[in-house]
């Protein structure tokens, strides 16, 4: 199943190779990013593809040192 | 005061500072700033023999007492060498902090010597990692290392720091005391907790190694007095329930006791106490503990629903969220079924042969050795043995490689423990495999005469690999075979340590007392069979209560 996250990260380099090291790790594959710089903070859009289920994956970002905030849009919600 | 030091001063400044008084480490190019500021200084460091050897003489040091543990590395191959003691502590939750020297930043990317993108290779080893940019940033980011390696659930934080940063001149500022965070506990799910704990007719108590980290043993056995819940602990989690406790069911899981692995298959709820499901505990998940509600206490909300959903959580430290938990006394019949488990299944070591047998001989050493004894073991089927069949009351007095299973461990994180606890003995138990990982660490022994005690259970084979050869693998042994092994007990003589070699069980309890009475390093090499396998097995694929048992439980 496909997801959408809005990821709210430090703005270096090294603390979205670590959140896409873990995406990858813990079985998502990336089927689309973008990333913006604002401030203090990196907003990286991105979707994610995988069988299991999306917590699995929101729960291991949260815990990153670097990650700010992750927010879940569900791609039907996009539709609207 | 415009009093200005070094930043390689400053790391040593801030580390005494933070009340660190040992660190173990390895010289290099990129570090010998750091090493300069260290020469004099109020802060001991031991020099190992490999930097792995630094790092789990870290993690020993951690892991014995709760403290932080702190390694140094030079650049590229020192830093590489740190690697396995780094994956090592993220598996086991071990707060480390490991410094790394790292080429002066204007080379950083041109492939300089001994250069190694250190920070890309930490992503997957650490639970958070820093390069040291600017020397202004060095005090802050060596407090938040300190502070992340320690806090919520503990793990290995590096801090790379280029050669021109250890040499840069900082305002000399006073170091700032660590802000104490709050916890962020949710007990939104308190309720449902203890709905799930009023209304189970058969629960049980899944210990793990977030006991130790939270430094929750009096909350788990107040909870447990007053649930009079059976408990099984995690490789981990040894020592974490006392064995005195009358429904105490030993480790569960592969190698896990069998009053233990029928006593989860049958529960109806199984609270999670820091534990993560790993499939060495689990077997076929789909199978474990099938008919239980999950009631999971973890600091880490990426635990819960990991492998097993749960029925209700409480994300927070076990030493806040155990006291809230409103057991009540589990029933009559449910403790009498479990009990009558763990007699008929107790351990044996009325062994017929004449060779030495590994368990009755680790069962002696249990009874024989002090009190606050802390034992390390390596991997293999030694390691399996020592779970079974040693008994421990904290487990800062097991050290055992959980989650990674490193060989190699065991030495190491002896010297690591020894020196974190110089009056209590330290034992390690290796496999005459393992040893050899890390053998080098004989060295440090002996430049620090300390009294670090080792028995080699020697059966001439990586037996653990050789068990599965045997079982799985149609008995074609590739590559087990170490008939060949050096004469350890003359190995060890080398480094000025004295033993003795045992083959038969006759010998078995004169040479425990020689171990153990003795004052300094002692060396005791075990023969044994080298067929023997460790019992009771639950084979790979199969449920935790299909395993195949001997006659020895
Ligand atoms: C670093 C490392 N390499 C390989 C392994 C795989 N392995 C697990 S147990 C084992 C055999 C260990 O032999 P020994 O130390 O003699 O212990 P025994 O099983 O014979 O008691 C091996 C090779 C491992 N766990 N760690
Ligand atoms: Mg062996």
């Amino acid at each position: 199943m496909k997801h959408q996250l809005t990821v709210a990260v430090k703005n270096q380099s090294v603390a979205v190779e670590r959140f896409l090291r873990v995406a990858r790790h813990r079985g998502f594959r990336l089927m689309q990013l973008q990333l913006e710089g604002q401030d203090e903070l990196f907003h990286v859009k991105m979707t994610v593809d995988s069988d299991k289920p999306i917590y699995l994956l929101t729960s291991q970002l949260n815990k990153l040192v670097d990650v700010h905030s992750v927010d879940l849009h569900t791609l039907q919600q996009q539709a609207i | 005061m415009s009093k200005t030091m070094t930043g390689a001063q400053m790391v040593i400044d801030i580390l005494v500072k933070q009340g660190v008084t040992d660190v173990f480490g390895y010289p290099g190019g990129a570090i010998m700033p750091i090493y300069d500021a260290l020469y004099g200084a109020p802060l001991k460091h031991y020099l190992t023999r490999h930097e792995q050897g630094a790092g789990f003489a870290a993690v020993g040091y951690a892991r014995s007492t709760g403290k932080l543990g702190v390694c140094f590395a030079t650049s590229g191959p020192g830093a590489t060498n740190l690697v396995t003691s780094l994956a090592d502590a993220m598996m086991d939750s071990v707060p480390l902090l490991a410094i790394t020297g790292q080429v002066p930043t204007a080379a950083i990317g041109s492939d300089a010597f001994q250069e190694v993108d250190v920070l890309g290779m930490s992503l997957s080893c650490t639970k958070h990692s820093f390069m040291v940019e600017r020397v202004e940033d060095l005090a802050e980011v060596l407090q938040q290392a300190m502070h992340l390696a320690t806090s919520g659930r503990p793990g290995p934080v590096l801090v790379d720091i280029p050669k021109d940063i250890q040499q840069g001149q900082v305002p000399y500022t006073p170091w700032l005391a660590d802000a104490q965070e709050c916890d962020s506990t949710s007990m939104q799910e308190l309720k449902a907790a203890n709905t799930l704990l009023k209304n189970a007719k058969r629960p049980i108590a899944y210990v793990g190694g977030g006991v130790q980290s939270a430094d929750a043993q009096d909350e788990l056995m107040a909870f447990l007095a007053r649930t009079q819940m059976p408990a099984v602990s995690t490789l981990k989690a040894l020592g974490s329930v006392l064995p005195e406790y009358e429904y105490e069911l030993g480790m569960l899981g592969m190698h896990g006791t069998k009053a233990a692995n029928l006593a989860v298959q049958e529960c109806d709820l199984l609270v999670c106490i820091g534990a993560r499901f790993d499939d060495r505990v689990t077997g076929n998940l789909a199978k474990f503990a099938a008919k239980a509600q999950v009631l999971h206490l973890d600091i880490d909300a990426a635990e819960v629903g990991k492998r097993k959903p749960a029925a209700a959580s409480l994300i927070a430290d076990l030493k806040m969220s155990l006291p809230q938990l409103e057991g009540s006394l589990t029933t009559e019949e449910w403790r009498e079924h479990v009990s009558q488990m763990k007699r008929d299944y107790a351990w044996r070591y009325d062994y017929p042969g004449e060779k030495v047998f590994a368990p009755y001989l680790l069962n002696k050493l249990s009874r024989d050795m002090p009190k606050q004894t802390v034992v390390c073991c390596d991997v293999g089927q030694h390691q399996m043995w020592v779970a079974q069949h040693m008994k421990f009351d904290h487990p800062s007095n097991h050290l055992s490689s959980g989650g990674a299973g490193t060989m190699g461990f065991g030495l190491p994180a002896a010297i690591g423990a020894q020196i974190a606890r110089p009056q209590d003995t330290v034992i390690t138990v290796s496999g005459d495999g393992s040893i050899m990982m890390n053998i080098q660490e004989l060295a440090t022994i002996r430049r620090n005469n300390l009294p670090v005690k080792i028995v080699i259970l020697d059966n001439q084979r990586l037996g653990m690999v050789r068990q599965w050869q045997e079982l799985f693998f149609a008995g074609r042994y590739s590559e087990t075979n170490l008939s060949d092994n050096p004469d350890f007990v003359q190995l060890a003589a080398v480094f000025g340590i004295p033993g003795q070699t045992i083959t038969h069980a006759s010998e078995v309890d004169e040479a425990i007392d020689n171990l153990v009475s003795s004052e300094g390093p002692y060396i005791l090499h075990a023969c044994i069979d080298d067929k023997e396998n460790v019992w009771p097995l639950v084979p790979p694929g199969a449920a935790n209560d299909e395993m195949i048992t001997e006659n020895t439980q």
